[in-house]
């Protein structure tokens, strides 16, 4: 009984979001939290703001490429809380899974597309998608998901992220020297 | 053969068109005359150098580079059990499959449900760095903090009181001043365990009344089981060692201990904190008291206040509690603007009109009683002998000469020395045998504790029991035990300066205040023993007035204070700051008037000496 609870105890979830500026730069923030919910470590980047020739050239791909292997990857890499499971609510995020040893859970919106085809996860009070070429990802999930309270709320700590990376814009651009 | 077919009209809306054939293979015998010959020579070919392009100045070029995304974090003080475990817990994770936990959040859960409420813990106003404001921006809504398995409550708080932990977790400073029994005690302790819990603070000091440190160690232990709690007592020797011993979370002690014990210990012995709460923190009101000048000299990160009444009399009172909690410089004297300024940031006060509208009412009225005709007389005789020996003294006459007159007819309105006679005890008596018929409880107090004593012989058919200074410390926790717990034990007789701050009597329905105190400010708190949070009927008060004596005249002066202190507090709040009377006010009972220079001068009520006088 004790090691459960110590393996428990040692659980670390990743909520990762990502918000778009003012100015059409992205920023994404990780916060690692334990399992009920209390901050451990918080990261967030510096804004990242394609230019023209990038959004032609990207594409569709544009906005997977800047949230999943620009900021989600680096924030992966940079947290020194390393996280057991990373959440997040952002379908752009998926394009982060290939790149980290993380399982990676998509919010599930009731009515967004695709649902069926990929397989669904409950944790807390929320259903979670997961990146349908993972396949071991649901069984690891699921092993995981009893350590989490069935009455958890998994969508809070996002909002406090995206909270957080508001904070921290608003701060960096009332802080920058006005142009006359 | 191929045809083109050519528009014959650029007209695009006719298209009517002629076509016409045309052979696009030459054949070799239409050129055969006159040049034939020059075909079968070789074509001479010619070289010259011309300068070639070396740069192409209009080509595109783009590589697929993003600039370095950087990031900024923090962490957190509950990170360091992870940032010190080398295990790697993933494996782990992969390899054994644990145990699911018995969720702890079952209500909520359901689909469709209405979604709980989230109480977010806001960062302070004086919050500057942006380290410091995404500290709070990032913590769980308390409401899921509190319901952490390790959190566990034993009551569902209530909105207010999760609003009041929220602000002191976030609150360097902070004046809790919400009106008695609305939980100030529990939102405190909630909110230094999660202090405690989260590593922002590691040791804490709680100074309190003496008679109080009973009631905290008892809410400590329904609040907060798990956090050891130590108080300072014994012998000088024993009390320097508990004050500088390490690893202490919560450290407990009293005023006169604590200035005491302090003011004798050197610069370099003084321990520091990481938060000092002061409890019934008036007790520093005056900021040149011993206690208050001790209490602003602990070293500590954090400085909190509770009391029910941040103005007793002045609202100077308040600059002495803002001085302690170091939002003003030393000795500064903020005007009713600043103070109202400085209230909107650092304090915070509810009362339980606006919080607790399904709280029971409680239930005011005045009982005037005419005196027995041998009160009456002992009265008279005293009043018009008292004055006459006030006038008589000219100007030997200070208010202190009135001031023992005013407590001799006070006296004598509650019984009559010579005979025993109480217009008050009669109808003690009457309205006791309805509580006690009806399994109720009450609580009453007086000024004196002869009065006390002298009631408690009185009301023996109703198992009184008494609860004064002088009752020693270690038999006051059985006292109140054993009122609510006997259920032939109806009343309990209180000394204001005693009974009538902290304590939890909200099981009795009934309070009478024999004679009046000087403040009522101090009449609500001893009220408030009844009319709290979790009381489950109407209180009714009954407060004792003898019909024209002085103690009319006395309420009628307390009634006009009652709205001075509302610009300080904010509007809506009636009931907490009053002024006591002032010497003017005082000679004013007897149509005498103050003498120049002191009617200003504010007096204090001769208060009985016990142990632990307020």
């Amino acid at each position: 009984m004790a090691g459960s609870k110590d393996r428990a105890d040692q659980l670390r979830l990743g909520f990762l979001t990502a918000i778009e500026t003012r100015e059409r730069a992205f920023t994404g923030g990780l916060l690692v939290t334990d399992r009920c919910g209390r901050p451990l470590e918080f990261q967030c980047t510096t804004p990242v703001k394609p230019n023209r020739t990038q959004e032609l050239l990207y594409g569709p791909t544009l906005v997977p490429f800047i949230l999943g292997e620009l900021l989600g990857r680096t924030l992966v890499e940079k947290i020194s809380v390393k996280p057991t499971l990373l959440f997040t609510a952002r379908e752009e995020m998926l394009a982060l899974r290939p790149l980290i040893p993380v399982p990676l859970l998509l919010l599930s919106e009731s009515g967004s597309q695709a649902e069926s085809a990929r397989p669904v996860v409950k944790i807390g009070t929320q259903e979670f998608r997961l990146h349908p070429e993972f396949a071991g990802d649901q069984q690891a999930v699921s092993d995981i998901a009893g350590m989490i309270s069935a009455g958890a709320d998994m969508r809070e700590p996002l909002e406090r992220v995206t909270e957080a990376l508001r904070e921290t814009m608003d701060s960096v651009s009332a802080s920058k020297p006005r142009v006359a | 053969m191929t045809e083109l077919i050519l528009p014959h009209s650029p007209n695009c809306d006719d298209y009517v068109c002629e076509t016409a054939s045309l052979p696009l293979i030459s054949r070799p015998d239409i050129y055969a005359a006159g040049v034939n010959v020059a075909l079968n020579r070789w074509p001479r070919i010619e070289c010259e150098p011309i300068q070639s392009v070396l740069q192409v100045g209009t080509v595109p070029s783009w590589k697929p580079g993003w600039t370095r995304v950087r990031t900024v974090g923090m962490n957190f003080p509950e990170a360091i059990r992870f940032l010190t475990v080398e295990k790697k817990p993933e494996e782990e994770l992969e390899t054994v499959r644990p145990k699911a936990l018995k969720p702890v959040e079952e209500s909520g859960a359901a689909e469709g449900e209405k979604p709980a409420k989230k109480t977010r813990v806001k960062p302070p106003g004086d919050a500057l760095s942006l380290e410091d404001r995404l500290f709070y921006i990032l913590q769980p809504p308390l409401e899921t903090l509190l319901a952490g398995q390790e959190m566990i409550m034993p009551f569902e708080p209530f909105p207010h009181q999760y609003e009041g932990i929220g602000w002191l977790f976030s609150q360097k400073s902070a004046l809790l001043a919400d009106e008695m029994g609305l939980g100030k005690t529990m939102q405190t302790i909630t909110a230094v365990r999660l202090l405690l819990r989260s590593g922002q603070v590691r040791r804490v000091l709680f100074i309190c009344p003496k008679p109080l440190i009973p009631n905290w160690q008892r809410e400590f232990r329904t609040w907060a089981e798990e956090l050891p709690i130590t108080t300072i007592e014994g012998d000088t020797a024993r009390r320097r060692m508990i004050w500088q011993m390490p690893g202490v979370p919560v450290l407990m002690t009293n005023y006169e201990l604590m200035a005491r014990d302090l003011d004798q210990m050197d610069e370099s012995e003084r321990p520091s904190f990481d938060l000092v709460v002061l409890d019934e923190a008036q007790r520093i009101k005056n900021r040149d008291s011993k206690t208050a000048e001790v209490a602003r000299s602990i070293k500590r990160k954090r400085s909190w206040a509770l009391t029910g009444t941040p103005i007793e009399n002045r609202p100077e009172e308040m600059a002495s509690l803002f001085e302690y909690m170091e939002v003003v410089p030393p000795a500064a004297t903020p005007d009713l603007r600043q103070l109202s300024n400085l209230a909107s940031v650092y304090v915070l006060r509810r009362t339980k009109d606006l919080v607790m509208k399904d709280m029971p009412p409680r239930l005011d009225r005045d009982a005037i009683l005419e005196l027995t005709p041998a009160q009456k007389y002992a009265y008279t005789v005293a009043e018009k002998e008292g004055v006459i020996h006030l006038n008589e003294m000219g100007e030997q006459l200070t208010v202190q000469h009135v001031f023992e007159l005013v407590l001799r007819l006070k006296q004598i309105t509650n019984f009559d020395p010579l005979t025993g006679e109480s217009a008050k005890l009669d109808r003690l008596v009457a309205d006791m045998e309805e509580v006690a018929q009806s399994g109720g409880k009450a609580i009453l107090f007086s000024q004196w504790t002869k009065v006390l004593d002298w009631l408690a012989e009185r009301l023996k058919p109703f198992n009184p029991l008494i609860y004064h200074g002088g009752v020693p410390s270690k038999k006051r926790e059985p006292i109140l035990a054993k009122f609510k717990e006997d259920p032939n034990s109806h009343i309990i007789l209180m000394s204001y300066g005693t009974g009538a701050v902290g304590l939890n009597l909200q099981f009795a329905g009934y309070v009478f205040l024999f004679d009046r105190w000087w403040n009522p400010a101090v009449e609500d708190q001893a009220i408030n023993r009844a009319h709290r949070i979790g009381c489950k009927s109407t209180v009714i008060v009954t407060r004792f007035i003898s019909k024209d004596t002085i103690e009319e005249k006395i309420d009628a002066v307390l009634r006009e204070k009652r709205r001075i202190f509302e610009a300080v507090l904010g509007s809506g709040d009636t009931t907490d700051a009053r002024l006591s009377m002032n010497a003017a006010e005082i000679f004013g009972l007897f149509d005498l008037k103050a003498r120049t220079g002191k009617g200003t001068k504010k007096v204090q009520p001769v208060v009985e000496p016990t142990s632990d006088a307020a």
